[in-house]
């Protein structure tokens, strides 16, 4: 416990709960986005039809994740305000403008092209079309970009001054283009294709598997995986990147993941051990029980053999992070980040020995198993990631200026604990909800039997020329496209 | 500090633009989305379930889309008005809470309706008491907004109160007041979109009538309330520029008499019209009564904006934005304009 106060505790549990319940979605919104736009811009170029099918297949499921990530996202725009408040007016003059970007250049675009995308089948061109899905991609990667701008300057709050308790912007540049903010958004941008090409992976692979039109369903297993061969390698430079900026500009949230508490050893050297596994004792300030490997330290953060990193030792009490979790976290991501490379790998072994074909695949199945189970691994990452991220930067909440105890609302323990409560019910209802429609959709397969739309159809105008027993039943003559 | 306007002030002007901005946001997405939850409490007094998803069918396309109002009212607040986000937000927890909660539960409720069979009674129910507590919790938080909340003293002063601050008999009433205007709009939202022939669109006509006078006494009395109990609006209302008030009172009364007309001849999409200009002169009403306060008695507009490089900076780059978003969402109302035609029309449900 790094703060004695009960109320921050809980506002921090409060707030990890529904951040960790919304970076579920928007993730793989960016991801299936851009692959979307990728199958639909196939389908225009090859003129396959099978392209289109799978398309509009993984567009349902693209629909229903991002109804999720508004639910949730709603009530993350209001929580700054509610749980956090003399942060959110201290920080307003940076932090807000930058969250006024994201909900009116990001949130409002996207949710014009998302209509667009959606409801104009059959409207709109072809290519119309496809610029529509160009759009919802390049807004969602937008909307993430404002919101890695907003969390890493929490992290390197530079190009601000305090003035009369507000931290008004003096370089626009430096607020905004912070140097953690150059490595964590290209982290968290391929995240969001990692994830979205894990997810169109391990549905393909789970068609391939049940043998559902398994050569169809060889197309985007085939594009996912082999994107993958880029993507998940270049992840792991990335991490390796934003690990060397931590070190850097947050000595002390970089000796928290590594559980690193000493400077230098007994004997007066640098300690360069890396610890594969510890239990930290906070209260010593040492590790009760480590495995530790000299020099990986070193190697890590500094890419030297030899070299001064600093420990937590260097750090006053109050103003070290937990290390537990950020140190666990971490250690996870990366396994996980290293076992999904390990999975594109073996594709492209399997694929330049000829093996990755519809036949070979099913009769030596386990392929496509570790595949289809691997889609969890990216969001074990995204949610291990942020966990090291947030907790590392403690007891801080915008790094060096303000703790969290000073940012916090001050809140009745009783109204925090009905939050907590409320909201896991409601966001396991989101979530529950999310999965029941993926599966029933992925379950009920693409729609092979509805004729292809081809640019601008004629539909009918009135009433009268519908069929007749849509009105009748009194089903809308609009809804979202049926699951 | 600076209570009041100051018109030779480029900062003041910019500031005050904002606060219309956001007052325009906040009675769009009133007038949007107060149908559909009104639609939504209507349908908890009307227990046929295939009733129940004709209703919800009719807003398929377009509930989340209303939605969307309000994030952006959240991001342009806090974007241009932490302070009022940081302590409003706060001082009003509970309710929005409330109002989250509501808006998840009628999500899910709407999705889930549509592709269940044996859970479907819960997901009516889910969807009705979505709606009501979205009303209900919102119309308080008006209400508590208009009574203003003690602050702390400091360099940055932040909502300085307990839980509970939010709670009186004059929020409580404002929720009530909201869940009958809510009523009323779904009413007359329900009698525009179902089909003449059928059932439900006679059922609506006696749930509309019924909501009208109630409304009536709800919002005269709620009125009457503000100008007893709130010295800000009777200085106003009772001050120098009495005959505004009167006036606007005589406007949104014609406006009134014209939607029961509306109503009565069959116009129902006009109906529909009349009610959101009711609503939006009531809405400009409050805010001109209100200036120069953002909260009344608590923090002014021009105390509450965001420091001027801030504001400039939103305001610069949403005069670049602003124009781009205009002309993808016209493009976007041409290539779905047939829809509008179509919005019209839901048959019987049996």
């Amino acid at each position: 416990m790094i703060d004695p106060s009960l109320m921050t505790d809980l506002a921090r549990l409060d707030f990890a709960w529904i951040t960790s319940m919304h970076i579920l979605y928007p993730p793989l919104t960016i991801g299936l986005a851009t692959f979307l736009f990728f199958s639909e811009w196939r389908w225009l170029k090859t003129n396959d039809d099978e392209w289109y099918r799978l398309t509009r297949f993984f567009e349902k499921l693209f629909i229903i994740n991002f109804g999720a990530g508004v639910a949730t996202g709603i009530t993350m725009e209001m929580s700054f305000g509610i749980l956090f408040a003399p942060f959110s007016q201290a920080a307003g003059p940076f932090f807000g403008n930058i969250l006024g970007y994201e909900t009116i250049t990001a949130f409002m675009y996207e949710a014009g092209f998302i209509g667009l995308m959606i409801f104009g089948w059959g409207k709109i061109s072809k290519k119309m079309h496809l610029f529509a899905t160009f759009n919802v991609a390049l807004s969602s990667m937008l909307s993430a970009m404002w919101i890695l701008v907003a969390n890493s300057w929490m992290q390197t709050p530079t190009g601000v001054r305090l003035e009369k308790g507000l931290y008004v912007v003096d370089n626009w540049t430096h607020a905004i283009f912070n140097p953690n903010f150059l490595t964590a958004f290209p982290h968290m941008l391929i995240a969001c294709f990692e994830i979205g090409l894990f997810f169109v992976a391990s549905i393909s692979a789970w068609m391939i598997y049940k043998n559902r039109h398994a050569k169809m369903f060889m197309h985007t297993l085939t594009a996912s995986i082999m994107a993958l061969v880029i993507v998940a390698p270049l992840q792991v430079y990335m991490g390796d990147t934003l690990g060397r900026t931590v070190a850097k500009y947050d000595p002390a949230a970089l000796a928290a993941m590594e559980g690193h508490w000493h400077t230098y050893n007994a004997d007066g050297t640098p300690n360069t051990s890396w610890n594969v596994i510890a239990w930290p004792n906070e209260e010593k300030g040492t590790n009760d029980f480590q495995i530790a490997i000299p020099h990986v330290l070193s190697l890590l953060e500094d890419h030297k053999w030899v070299s001064t990193v600093p420990g937590l030792d260097q750090f006053k009490k109050a103003d070290r992070p937990p290390v537990v979790v950020p140190f666990y976290s971490f250690r996870i991501m990366a396994a996980a980040g290293a076992a999904l490379m390990l999975v594109a790998f073996w594709a492209l072994y399997l694929r330049l020995r000829g093996q990755f074909t519809v036949e070979k695949l099913q009769s030596r199945p386990w392929f496509l198993r570790v595949v289809i189970l691997s889609a969890i691994l990216p969001y074990l990452a995204v949610w291990t990631g942020w966990w090291t991220r947030e907790v590392a930067r403690q007891p801080w909440l915008i790094n060096g200026l303000m703790r969290t105890s000073e940012g916090v609302s001050q809140m009745s323990i009783g109204a925090e604990i009905v939050w907590f409560i409320g909201f896991m019910l409601f966001d396991i209802l989101v979530w529950f909800g999310a999965w029941y429609f993926f599966s029933k959709v992925i379950r009920k397969g693409p729609d092979m039997n509805t004729d292809v739309i081809h640019g601008v159809t004629p539909e009918p105008m009135h009433l009268g020329d519908m069929p007749h027993e849509e009105v009748a039943e009194g089903k809308p003559l609009f809804e979202r496209p049926t699951l | 500090m600076q209570h009041v306007m100051d018109f030779t002030n480029g900062d003041h002007w910019i500031t005050l633009v904002w606060w219309v901005l956001i007052g325009i946001f906040v009675v769009i997405y009133i007038i949007l989305d107060g149908s559909d939850l009104g639609a939504g409490i209507y349908s908890l007094f009307h227990s046929d379930s295939k009733e129940k998803g004709a209703i919800m069918a009719s807003m398929a396309g377009t509930w989340d889309a209303n939605e969307t109002w309000l994030v952006i009212v959240g991001g342009a607040l806090f974007g241009t008005f932490p302070m009022v986000y940081g302590s409003v937000f706060h001082y009003l927890m509970i309710p929005l809470m409330f109002v989250l909660w509501g808006i998840i539960l009628r999500a899910v409720s709407l999705e889930f309706h549509h592709y269940s069979k044996t859970s479907r009674k819960y997901w009516d129910w889910g969807f009705g008491i979505g709606s009501l507590m979205v009303a209900f919790f919102a119309g308080v938080s008006l209400g508590a907004f208009l009574q203003g909340f003690p602050m702390t003293k400091g360099e940055v002063p932040t909502f300085g109160g307990s839980y509970l601050e939010f709670l009186s008999p004059f929020s409580l009433w404002t929720g009530v007041t909201a869940t009958i205007a809510a009523s009323l709009a779904g009413g007359v939202y329900i009698r525009a979109r179902f089909d003449r022939n059928s059932d439900t669109y006679h059922k609506a006509l006696k749930w509309t009538n019924l909501m009208f006078y109630l409304a009536l006494v709800a919002i005269l009395s709620t009125v009457i309330w503000t100008f007893v109990q709130f010295p800000w609006a009777k200085s106003k209302w009772a001050g120098p520029y009495w005959w505004f008030f009167v006036l606007s009172g005589a406007v949104v009364l014609f406006a009134t008499w014209s939607m029961r007309r509306a109503s009565h001849d069959k116009r129902d999409v006009a109906a529909m019209v009349w009610l959101a200009i009711i609503v939006f002169i009531n809405f400009a009403i409050m805010m001109i009564t209100i200036f120069p306060w953002f909260v009344p008695n608590t923090i002014t507009i021009f105390d509450a904006a965001n420091p001027s490089n801030s504001t400039g900076a939103f305001t610069y780059s949403m005069l670049f934005f602003i124009p781009v978003m205009l002309s993808y969402n016209f493009y976007q109302a041409w290539v779905f304009r047939a829809r509008l035609g179509k919005l019209a029309g839901y048959g019987d449900h049996d």
